[in-house]
């Protein structure tokens, strides 16, 4: 029998593939004098883009199949890849299509960028958006509200139509359906992960970064009620989380090595921005909107290594995820030289050992092509996992020029 | 309900399939019914994989339904009807065990990788060292140049075996090392000094991995270079000799052993293993997985 998911998938991976943003010039051809606006990892409130009637556009990288030749003479070695792949993309005309790009804080490397990015490309709009880390209402909120004010302001200054509660509030029903689809979509992923992999969630979810949020909401519900037809049978793999790819995002085929090692990934960070508020979006009788949006990003933001945490908490909403996911374990999967990540990795190892819920990480860049000894190492921490149990200690994989 | 079971180990390797059937008994091993090996030979991996699997059921008189566990392991995708997959490293760990109860290390020699494992009573995984890319000292590479030679893979051993050691090719790098018995070849060496010069030059190699992931004891060989005798003398000589020389002390005493089974244990491994984890599926009331096999097209 043929998969019915499968043209649907082919149709999201074409999307995800094309960078030079195909999708993104039909839209604006179809929304003549509309502003398309890119957005770095790892949150943007994108319903407040969508209510300037632009299309806000999620860009992460050239991923692997782009050579870098212009972006590495703009780092050094020690930096990530994301901003290279960038800043190639930018200087080699793929991301044309867009008339701004905002940055939203995420580490001090994004936050260069920002900075390069206006000179490089003076005539287009650069934001930075400078998230709260102080979670009360009267300080971060007041803040956050004023940075959100000051970008709608700035496109309607660009061309955008400005912001009205209306448009804003309609925008935030829109996200708040694809948010509940891309839980429906986690749901069947973490109770049947054999009827839908982690790579085709992936790509579900990452087709919505260059599509407004209504049409990313039709695409995944025609996923959905694909993968339900689908005839699956369980597999005995393992159940992981995967942590510490919320902005530069592994390789395709590392996902896919991974699952092929023996790991159902039920819970990820993968283009954590899609995801980032837990629950609806929901404005109170009279709220101004921008307030609500800003509400919900002080009162139910996730927790990444991008958000400030008190100390003791650290780790606490990651072994909640594991419990709540029934997942055996977790992999740490960042990108190389990524501060954040790695910063934070052995504080949320330590409140693994804490919780008894063994562990395994690795690094990779998102033009990583080998992938040989992280198959290794996730395949010797599944089986340890699946035979041995948390006490089985994962083997890190070694390879030898012997 | 812990018990009986029988399971079945398909061990999908670059060059060939393997399939074991075992029955086991939880906490006392298992006894093989059947096994199957098919060459892939250009042919397509499914149809190879399901005409050797077929041939195992057929030998040992079972059919899908009667199985508790199908494991796949090597080439996940290959095997489209498995319960589950064990990863190469730990069935090759297991499937040593089975065939040498003694053993504590594994030196799996596959037609690509090689690996060096060492593992606890259990079969359990402690530590393991893998060649890097390169296809030098791998099945793949010794199948290319017993054809050069025109000699029949059968006979490799043997000529080996009879030959002087002349001189050893590159370990490092498969072209240079073809470049080296081209040049063998062009001095008027022998096929057997030929395939001796290589054999010992993978013996070294594979030598090496096994002290660097610290084996000791009895090491079963296994994979499809278990079956080559002239390679086996090789690794069997060179650790007499690192025994005898001046670093006898620092080194642990090593005795490599091979089976006539020894290219079956990935699949012997898996299915074992499949057996067990049966067996722990049962026991957490995970019925659905470990019905698995049984929904198997």
């Amino acid at each position: 029998m043929t998969d019915p998911a499968a043209p649907i998938f082919e149709r999201a991976r074409a999307l995800v593939d094309d960078y030079t943003l195909g999708a993104v010039k039909a839209w604006k051809a179809a929304h003549p004098g509309a502003l398309a606006v890119g957005h770095m990892p790892v949150y943007t409130p994108r319903p407040l883009i969508e209510a300037t009637g632009s299309l806000p556009v999620a860009v992460f990288g050239g991923g692997d199949s782009l050579d870098i030749i212009r972006g590495d003479s703009y780092f050094q070695s020690y930096i990530c890849h994301i901003p290279r792949s960038t800043v190639e993309l930018g200087l080699g005309g793929h991301l044309d299509a867009l008339d701004g790009m905002v940055f939203p804080s995420i580490c001090d490397v994004i936050r260069n960028l920002g900075g390069m990015w206006k000179m490089l490309f003076p005539q287009k709009y650069v934001a930075y958006l400078d998230l709260p880390q102080n979670f009360d209402k009267d300080v971060g909120g007041r803040f956050y509200t004023s940075e959100l004010r000051r970008i709608a302001r700035e496109l309607a200054g660009r061309g955008a139509r400005t912001l009205d509660a209306d448009a804003l509030l309609g925008a935030i029903a829109r996200e708040n359906e694809r948010r509940v689809t891309l839980e429906q979509l986690d749901a069947v992923r973490r109770a049947e992960p054999w009827r839908l992999r982690a790579t085709e969630a992936y790509v579900a979810v990452r087709a919505g970064s260059v599509m407004p949020a209504e049409e990313h909401t039709r695409l995944l519900r025609e996923i959905l009620a694909a993968v339900k037809l689908r005839t699956a049978r369980p597999v005995d793999n393992v159940r992981v989380v995967l942590v510490g790819s919320f902005c530069e995002q592994p390789p395709f085929e590392l996902i896919r090595a991974l699952e092929k090692a023996g790991c159902d990934i039920v819970e990820d960070d993968f283009q954590l921005g899609m995801r980032m508020i837990d629950g609806p979006i929901e404005p109170c009788a009279g709220e101004d909107p921008v307030e609500a949006l800003s509400r919900a990003f002080l009162e139910r933001g996730r927790a990444s290594a991008s958000r400030y945490i008190d100390r003791n908490e650290k780790g606490a909403d990651l072994v909640a995820r594991v419990h709540a996911c029934a997942a055996d374990g977790v992999i740490f999967a960042a990108a190389s030289f990524c501060d954040p990540a790695l910063l934070d990795q052995p504080m949320l190892e330590a409140a693994l050992e804490r919780a008894g819920i063994p562990h395994t990480s690795f690094k990779f860049a998102e033009n990583t092509g080998q992938f040989q000894v992280i198959r290794e190492q996730a395949g010797a921490f599944s089986d340890a996992v699946k035979l041995w149990g948390p006490a089985g200690a994962p083997v890190a994989a070694q390879e030898a020029s012997v | 309900m812990s018990g009986t079971s029988v399971t079945a180990g398909i061990d999908c390797g670059s060059s060939a399939i393997k399939v074991a059937i075992a029955r086991s008994h939880v906490g006392e091993g298992g006894e093989l019914l059947a096994t199957s090996v098919q060459r892939i030979r250009r042919r397509n991996v499914h149809d190879v994989a399901r005409a050797a699997f077929g041939e195992a059921c057929a030998a040992a008189g079972v059919g899908l339904p009667d199985f508790a566990y199908v494991a796949s392991t090597g080439d996940a995708d290959v095997i489209d009807f498995a319960t589950g997959h064990f990863y190469g490293m730990t069935t090759h760990a297991r499937g040593a065990l089975h065939l040498f109860p003694a053993a504590r290390g594994a030196l799996d020699m596959g037609a690509l990788h090689a690996r060096a494992i060492k593992m606890d009573e259990r079969g359990k995984v402690l530590g393991h060292r893998m060649t890097s890319q390169c296809a030098s000292g791998s099945g793949q590479f010794l199948e290319n140049i017993a054809r050069y030679l025109g000699v029949p893979l059968e006979d490799v051993g043997a000529l080996s075996m009879q030959a002087k050691p002349v001189e050893e090719v590159s370990s490092i790098c498969a072209v240079l090392a073809e470049t080296d018995v081209i040049n063998m070849v062009s001095r008027g060496m022998t096929a057997g000094e030929i395939l001796k010069g290589i054999h010992l030059s993978i013996a070294g190699r594979l030598v090496r991995l096994l002290r660097s992931a610290g084996a000791e004891g009895v090491v079963t060989l296994t994979g499809g270079l278990a079956a080559d005798v002239g390679l086996i003398a090789c690794i069997r000589e060179l650790v007499a000799k690192e025994l005898a020389g001046p670093k006898k002390k620092k080194l642990a005493p090593i005795e490599v052993c091979a089976h006539e089974h020894s290219i079956l244990a990935g699949a012997i491994g898996a299915a074992l293993l499949g057996a067990y984890r049966h067996d722990q599926l049962l026991k957490r009331g995970k019925l659905a997985l470990a019905a698995g096999a049984a929904l198997a097209p």
